[in-house]
């Protein structure tokens, strides 16, 4: 009898676990912060306009650079030598200066907006607006390991 | 995205008249909420802009940022 029971729950739960699985696949806005747009359709617009932008900004050469390594390399207008890494993804930005890491930095849009217009974001503000930039970025230092690589 | 021919706009078409003040009632909009504006065009690197400039080749708006 005991053993019945212990089934019993265990199928209960298990149907518990697929009914919630299913409802957060059927109600994705539910899953993430989604609230600027009003249906998950405007979020995949959005994602593919972002897409759309960043392959017409971007010169032939750092969209490959962008798609083959993940990251964008853009230079500083301001720092001779220095180099912002900014992934393709949310992450740090890192910073090299002549080849060597210095910091790493942290910033990003107060609203959520798609991964590619993330790096547009990045971009315009370093090239237009760096020192900006620096001021609202959180900075981190980079490891003494890294710094000799 | 607001789009307009520039030539059509000098010309006083009624259309392309009307996307140019679309596009700068969005520009006034965004940059009340907190956004930087950036000309960007094939020329060079992007320009932060402060006011809204009608024969720019493409104009974008970046939301407000803070460090994370």
């Amino acid at each position: 009898m005991t053993d019945l029971l212990l089934v019993l729950v265990q199928v209960v739960f298990g149907l518990l676990v697929v009914g919630a699985l299913c409802w957060s696949l059927a109600h994705p806005l539910n899953r993430h912060d989604l609230r600027p747009y009003q249906a998950h359709s405007d979020w995949l617009e959005a994602k593919a306009s972002a897409e759309r932008l960043l392959a017409e900004i971007l010169p032939e050469h750092e969209y490959q650079q962008l798609t083959r390594r993940g990251y964008l390399e853009v230079a500083s207008p301001g720092i001779p030598g220095r180099i912002y890494r900014v992934p393709k993804y949310r992450g740090r930005v890192h910073v090299y200066e002549y080849g060597h890491p210095v910091m790493s930095l942290c910033i990003q849009p107060v609203d959520l907006i798609p991964d590619g217009d993330v790096v547009v974001m990045h971009k315009l503000m370093i090239e237009g607006n760096e020192s900006e930039y620096l001021r609202l970025a959180n900075q981190f230092e980079v490891f003494p390991s890294r710094r000799q690589a | 995205m607001v789009r307009w021919d520039e030539r059509a706009a000098a010309a006083g078409d009624p259309d392309a008249e009307e996307a140019v003040r679309q596009a700068e009632g969005l520009f006034r909009q965004e940059r009340a909420s907190g956004a930087t504006a950036f000309k960007v065009g094939d020329a060079g690197p992007a320009e932060k802009i402060e006011t809204f400039d009608p024969e720019a080749e493409q104009i974008i708006m970046v939301p407000r940022v803070a460090g994370g």
